[in-house]
């Protein structure tokens, strides 16, 4: 064979060799990077680290178990067990002896016992045998028959044996057992003492164990069984909609968040609310018997997290108020909600920026967005919170930044007026309703509609103030009352600020003047004029004394000022009163704004004025309204009707109406037009314009304005809307009016927090046109007021939750709601407490025995035919004649009072009518319950002399305290079951009552205990045990039902029943029907209209 | 350094680089290649153009921005010359296009967009495609000189020499797919998949773009009538690469770079790829921002931004601007102008025949010269309309809504 010619390669192999090596070496390299970044993700290195804390955790508290008492007596047994053991090898020899006789036995039982199981067994395979022959009519059926019963016998005689082995066998174990006995009981004693011991230590193993198990986390071993995994809940019902479809919520969060759902990593806020709370609910024997070793314990432990030197950060915490949220005892259990739903954000990221974690200011901004390690960015270092933050602008739902996390709420519970444990989000919606952002800005759920409108009726201005107050007024309304809930329209920042050019400003001021003319000479040309009657001479003093004692006051405010902590005095704002009493206007300045007559009849009966207004009668005399009216018309703002009102400009007024005139005709058509209208005409023609501009209508009913809609954005979804569709405008940051410096992050929970604070912010820097400036007014809403109307607001989501996870869906539930509202509207909260919340008036009452009643567990003592009376004319009676506080006449229709009385019935889940009312009670159970009645003491407080319902005297009380219902109106008012109820329990349905807890219960068993148990022996209530025997078989029974604090109750009630009035008059008919009674002493109703007093001029 | 970012701003509004590719690829085309040396003949039509740039930038003020590029890049090629072709030279010119594009990623504007992950393989593609255009033109080059002087082209003396496949095959192979991955690798390392959120109907995206390799077409819709950019234009692309081998008969050049035998193949190719095709896609990823405005490199995205939207018809310059009276009814009176341009536009084809090209016409025979002639003018098309649209704001040269028909 010819050996080959060297063909020349076209590369050096040298070379080629050598960048192989290279990048071989290379792709190793990158392999093994692709790996490692693959591999490390922060959430391992969190679950690592929260292993390290817990076993930290678990040390200490198997420290904090294994004290020095337990280990004391830890000692002590085992120094018992070493004597018992001494003891037993004294009797060394008979020990032996017995110990043999018991193998001895155990061996013969063995064999015995299975002697007899073999034996059984066969004999179940014959019995087989004799089935199938018998069934298959075999000849041999008649022998089988007979092997069988031999064997049965067998059986049995096999099982006796049997027993008798055991029998024998266990007496001798029994002999053996007396020797030991003392050591076994000793080992139970100690296996008592160091069961949580033991269980620490369980649970430090399985930790240390996972540490152990580490290598399974290694790179391409973690298929296995990795203790380091990702944690998730699947959500079928809470799902996403993804646009094209609904995908199911996969929760991974806790991946990260490990403890969230477990206690013992509360921050230290927590953990003292915590102490507190089961603290209170310890001392109040309100935790069951078995329950309390481990509360103790648990509050053991929460002193110990806030003693720690350091508090727990997150992602390790446990999720705040587990009786509420996530807990699996709580509504909201984790495996059922998960965290996204009401957190929002990307349920499946495992990393912190995709999973939608938004900052809550600029400062947490840039903490976030610093990273320890940029190159490998990862939770190194949790603890100074720097992330690596890169925020994620393509997340629909990004998390609500931490103080707004009760917008969450609102998605499954935009139903209800108010959220259990929801009290940021109940006062926002309270907020939003109150100060009636519903009004402009429709909100299509049912917490925000059909709600009246925030404002007053209009139709009548002309006949209340003067085109002069008005003017000043719609220019500025907080100059003339700091707590007004009208917003400033003009003179706002796009229009007179910092940032307009000084020609720009002087033309805006000249145009926002005309529109203001305008529109007050189109509200008083389109007023009625009818004349009010003059009221009689009146006291101020007296007028003052009533306006602060019969109940004004729980909706109004007569100040403008408050003293703030250091006792300086500032101007007050909303946020200094509760809510409730920002429902009526601030009296200060009532006599600058409007007149005596118009005052007087106002308040004898403000629907006379017009007949939506929110405004109740408090059945005033002519003496009273005209003492209160002398009092409110000395409440004087002279310097306000000081402010110059700057004459009307023709030319600004002309421009403007121009400006809309042109919109529907040429230039020329409008300057003729122009022309041919009076100065007079062309301010209503703008009037009416700037009204519509404005959207004034939307809050106050305006003549020509009828049925027009809302001006504002719809705000049904606003809180899913992309922040793209918000205008940011040209701003980052701006000094607020309050003089301090906001910063605008690019994300929505921010642009409308400074929307709300100072709504024409985005305006800053922008030309526009006059007419295309933002126009939505400034509530002055302070930082909190700003920050929980933008809760709502986000709040306000797109996202569809299935029927059945919305809130207070049931029809009881409905209706409850429904009668929620109601009170809301009317503020019944400003005297009353509802549902454990409300009574703005109590911090203007010094003596809590003249407090309105608390109507929380109204639903279940009202009967509701009582109840409809009253709420349709409070003076059928007088439950409590000695209060200076008046239940108003509300003028409630019909559908209002039955949707209250209904409300209240579903929520004491009662029926609205039952025949218990009906009830007779047994002569002896009447006699019997008159007797304890007087061994309580009862009449000490409560009369049980029959009265009349609508007048009853005052009762004859010693002191304050002793002040009490008539007991004889229960039976038209009280439900029969629940008085009993109410005797056992008054402090648990309404903390604080002044009815004296007679039943205590017992710290012990949490059952009631009587204080007639003893006392019925001792020689003071011997008489009362004289006349109680006849009724009892011996004397033990009667002991027996003196301590049953049930039974005494129902005696109790059965006796209140007794003495109980059957009828009060019909609502409305009452002596001195009409509407203003001579006697204050004796109100009536006031329904007939106020005719009267009005004559039309 | 702020004058020369708003300078490169200014050129990059008028859609300066557009014209400025295409008139440097017709100089490289003319100049550069073979002796380096301007040829007074060329030269003059070159002069010209630049000459009405120069009185159209009296009345545009971004054309005058690009006379003076012209003319600077026309003085720059001069010099050069066919030194253009040194390796020295073409590493030079890589070195200063990545040091720019370096320095300027030190602009926080530039870097927002050109830093993207959707865009990195878009900035590959520039450096990409400039390196082996220049490659191929130099092989060209270097083949036209050796034919010229009576050699053969560099492929032929090379084909009757034997390799092994291995090493000298696959061994490269090898290496390239190694390199590669690794390339891959890191890039996936580097840089996080850019995933956006999903799909929403109500929501669409600012700017909406279309995926990368149409946005050519996007480009066009700009100018043309979605049925034409949409529908019309893009079968025309299938259609003519599907014709193009029975309308280029041309034997030569094949196996081998070569410019001289093939100029008017090969300059087709580059305009209809480098011009039309790729340099859109650039447009239209780097500098068409929200609301598909046009954006300097170094210009902020602000989706505030807002142009004036002022563009007229033929008919309406015509009849409004030009004779001064109302639009008539009739649409084929009204639209008469803009048919009679768009039927002499395409006269042009045998009209050409018969005088500058008869050379052609007489070569290719009348079925291919009418075919590719056709084609080569809707090629043209663009720019022409292109070029109309920045002087005249001209919308349509045909507009007739009453039957949805627009050119």
């Amino acid at each position: 064979m010819k050996p080959q010619e060297p063909i020349p390669h076209n590369y050096p192999m040298r070379k080629l060799n050598l960048i192989f090596a290279v990048s071989s070496i290379g792709l190793l390299l990158v392999t093994g990077v692709m790996v490692f970044y693959d591999y490390i993700r922060g959430w391992k290195w969190y679950q690592l680290e929260f292993n390290r804390l817990q076993a930290d955790r678990i040390e200490q508290e198997l420290n904090a178990a294994n004290d020095a008492t337990t280990r004391k007596r830890l000692a002590e047994l085992d120094a018992e067990m070493k004597q018992g053991q001494v003891e037993i090898a004294k009797n060394r020899d008979q020990y032996l002896l017995v110990q043999k006789e018991l193998d001895d036995w155990e061996g013969q039982h063995y064999a015995a016992d299975q002697d007899y199981r073999f034996a059984k067994a066969k004999l179940d395979a014959q019995r087989y045998q004799l089935e199938t022959s018998v069934l298959q009519h075999r000849a041999d059926s008649a022998q089988q028959q007979r092997t069988y019963d031999a064997m049965l016998a067998h059986v049995n005689e096999l099982n006796l044996r049997l027993q008798r082995v055991t029998h024998d066998r266990d007496a001798v174990r029994a002999r053996l057992d007396r020797f030991l006995s003392r050591i076994k009981e000793l080992e139970d004693r100690k296996k008592e003492l160091t069961a949580n011991i033991d269980l620490f230590n369980k649970q430090l193993g399985n930790v240390e164990l996972a540490s152990k198990r580490s290598i399974l986390n290694l790179p391409m071993l973690d298929f296995i069984n990795p203790t380091l995994k990702i944690d998730q809940v699947v959500l079928g019902d809470l799902f996403i909609d993804m646009n094209y479809m609904s995908v199911p919520r996969v929760d991974r969060c806790q991946t990260c968040h490990r403890a969230i759902d477990r206690p013992g990593f509360e921050s230290k806020k927590e953990a003292e609310r915590l102490i507190t709370e089961l603290q209170g609910r310890l001392d109040r024997n309100l935790i069951q018997p078995t329950k309390r070793a481990d509360t103790e314990d648990r509050i053991a432990q929460l002193k110990r997290i806030v003693d720690a030197k350091q508090d727990i950060l997150n992602p390790f915490r446990t999720h705040p108020r587990l009786d509420v949220f996530v807990g699996s005892a709580s509504p909201h259990p984790l495996l059922e909600y998960g965290c996204t739903s009401c957190h929002r954000g990307q349920d499946r990221a495992t990393e912190f920026s995709r999973a939608g974690h938004t900052p809550a200011s600029l400062r947490m901004l840039q903490r976030w967005e610093k990273s320890t390690n940029p190159l490998f960015p990862g939770p190194w270092d949790y603890k100074k919170r720097n992330w690596g933050f890169a925020e994620n602008p393509f997340l629909e739902t990004p998390m609500y930044p931490r103080q707004y996390y009760q917008a969450g709420c609102l998605k499954c519970h935009a139903g209800q007026m108010e959220v259990d444990s929801g009290d940021e989000i109940n006062k926002a919606t309270h907020i939003v309703e109150l100060y009636g952002c519903h009004a402009c800005h429709k909100i299509n759920n049912w917490r925000f509609t059909d709600l009246r409108k925030p404002g007053p009726n209009l139709d009548g201005i002309g006949e209340k103030t003067t085109p002069e107050w008005a003017f000043r007024w719609i220019s500025n309304p907080s100059s003339f009352r700091p707590t007004t809930r009208m917003p400033s329209f003009f003179f706002q920042r796009n229009m007179i600020g910092p940032a307009v050019p000084p020609r720009e400003r002087e033309q805006n001021i000249r145009y926002q003047n005309a529109e203001i003319h305008s529109i007050v000479t189109y509200l008083f040309s389109k007023s009625t004029h009818r004349a009010w009657s003059s009221p009689p001479n009146g006291d101020a003093a007296r007028g003052q004394e009533l306006v602060s004692t019969i109940g004004c006051m729980a909706c109004h405010v007569a100040q403008d000022t408050v003293k703030d902590d250091k006792g300086v005095v500032r101007v007050a704002r909303r946020d200094d009163f509760p809510l409730e009493r920002n429902y009526g206007f601030n009296l200060v300045g009532t006599g600058t704004k409007t007149h005596a007559s118009w005052i007087y009849n106002w308040i004898r009966n403000p629907k006379a004025y017009y007949a939506t207004a929110p405004m109740p009668s408090l059945r005033l005399s002519e003496q009273e309204a005209a003492d209160i009216t002398a009092f409110l018309v000395l409440q004087q703002k002279p310097r306000f009707m000081q402010t110059p009102i700057p004459p009307v400009d023709r030319a600004a007024v002309h421009d403007l109406a121009k400006g809309y005139l042109i919109n529907t005709m040429t230039d020329v058509e409008a300057e003729a037009k122009l022309r041919s209208m009076p100065m007079q005409e062309q301010l209503v023609y703008l009037g009416q314009r700037s009204i519509e501009k404005y959207g004034c209508y939307s809050c106050h009913e305006i003549k020509g304005f009828e049925g027009l809609k809302p001006i504002g954005t719809e705000l049904t979804i606003e809180g899913s809307k992309a922040p793209h569709l918000f205008d940011f405008g040209f701003v980052h940051e701006y000094t607020h009016e309050d003089g301090e410096k906001q910063h605008i992050l690019h994300n929505v929970p921010s642009w409308v927090y400074n929307k709300v604070r100072s709504p024409r912010i985005y305006d800053d820097e922008r030309t526009k046109p006059y007419n295309d400036k933002l126009k939505m007014p400034n509530f002055h809403l302070s930082e909190e007021e700003a920050r929980l109307v933008t809760t709502v607001v986000l709040g306000l989501t797109k996202e569809k939750v299935a029927a059945n996870r919305m809130a207070a869906a049931d029809p009881r539930l409905r209706a409850v709601e429904e009668s929620r509202k109601v009170i809301s509207q009317h503020n019944c909260r400003g005297c009353h407490v509802v549902n454990r919340n409300g009574r703005a008036i109590a911090a203007l009452i010094n003596d809590p025995n003249y407090l309105p009643p608390d109507l929380t567990p109204e639903g279940g003592r009202a009967q509701s035919p009582w109840l409809f009376s009253f709420l349709k004319d409070p003076t059928v009676t007088k439950i409590r004649p000695w209060l200076h506080v008046r239940m108003p006449t509300f003028q409630f229709t019909d559908s209002e009072a039955a949707t209250l009385v209904g409300g209240f019935a579903a929520d004491g889940s009662q029926t609205q009518f039952d025949t218990m009312r009906y009830q007779t009670v047994p002569q002896q159970n009447a006699a019997i319950g008159r007797e304890v009645f007087a061994m309580l003491r009862c009449s000490q407080c409560h009369s049980v002399t029959p009265v009349d319902p609508a007048n009853p005297p005052l009762p004859n009380a010693a002191d304050s305290q002793s002040l009490a219902p008539n007991l004889t109106l229960a039976k038209l008012r009280l439900r029969h079951d629940w008085i009993a109820d109410w005797i056992r329990r008054p402090d648990e349905m309404i903390p604080g009552t002044r009815m004296p807890t007679n039943f205590p219960r017992d710290a012990q068993t949490g059952g009631f205990q009587s204080p007639l148990a003893l006392a019925i022996d001792t020689p003071q209530f011997a008489a009362h045990k004289a006349a109680l025997l006849p009724y009892f078989q011996d004397e033990q029974a009667l002991r027996k039902t003196m301590a049953d604090a049930v039974a005494l109750t129902n005696y109790l009630r059965d006796y209140i029943w007794s003495i109980g009035i059957d009828q009060m008059r019909a609502p409305g008919s009452g002596p001195g029907a009409p509407l203003a009674p001579a006697n204050p002493q004796t109100p009536s109703t006031p329904s007939a209209p106020a005719a009267t007093t009005i004559a039309r001029r | 350094m702020t004058f020369l970012k708003n300078f490169i701003n200014v050129l990059s509004v008028a859609s300066i680089s557009f014209i400025l590719l295409s008139s440097v690829f017709a100089m490289l085309v003319y100049f550069c290649l073979l002796d380096g040396r301007v040829k007074t003949k060329g030269g003059t039509g070159f002069l010209v153009f630049g000459a009405i740039l120069v009185v159209a930038g009296l009345f545009v003020r971004p054309l005058l921005y690009l006379a003076v590029a012209y003319f600077l890049v026309l003085w720059a090629l001069a010099k050069i010359g066919p030194r253009l072709w040194e390796p020295k030279v073409g590493k030079w010119l890589l070195i200063a296009g990545l040091g720019g594009f370096a320095l300027s990623m030190f602009d926080p504007n530039f870097y927002l967009i050109a830093a993207k992950p959707d865009n990195v393989p878009i900035v590959a593609m520039i450096f990409l495609l400039a390196i082996f255009t220049w490659i191929a033109l130099r092989k060209a080059y270097l083949n036209d000189h050796a034919i010229l002087a009576g050699g053969i082209p560099y492929e032929k003396t090379e084909s009757d020499e034997k390799l092994f496949t291995w090493p000298d095959l696959v061994y490269t192979e090898m290496l390239c797919m190694i390199l590669l991955t690794i390339v891959m690798v890191v890039w996936s390392v580097g840089l996080r998949a850019p995933l956006e959120e999903a799909a929403n109907p109500t929501s669409s995206p600012n700017p909406a773009k279309a995926p990368w390799y149409f946005l050519g077409l996007q480009e066009m819709l700009v100018y043309f009538d979605p049925w034409l950019a949409g529908v019309v234009l893009p079968t025309l692309i299938i259609v003519g690469l599907m014709a193009i081998p029975y309308i280029d008969t041309n034997p030569k050049g094949n196996g081998y770079y070569a410019f001289r035998e093939r100029k008017w193949e090969i300059g087709v190719f580059l305009y209809g790829f480098l011009v039309l095709w790729s340099f859109l896609i650039i447009t239209g990823t780097f500098l068409r921002g929200p609301n598909w405005n046009f954006f300097g490199p170094y210009e902020y995205w602000d989706p505030n931004k807002l142009e004036p939207l002022v563009n007229v018809d033929l008919s309406e310059l015509v009849w409004v601007k030009l004779m001064a009276m109302p639009l008539p009814k009739l649409w084929v009176i009204r639209e008469a102008p803009g048919i009679l341009i768009v039927l002499l536009y395409f006269a042009l084809a045998p009209a050409l025949a018969a005088r500058p090209f008869r050379r052609f016409y007489l070569k290719m025979g009348g079925p291919r010269y009418y075919v590719g002639a056709f084609l080569f003018l809707f090629m043209l098309a663009l720019p022409i309309k292109m070029v109309l649209r920045w002087l005249f704001n001209l919308k349509y040269l045909v507009h007739i809504q009453e039957i949805f028909f627009n050119i």
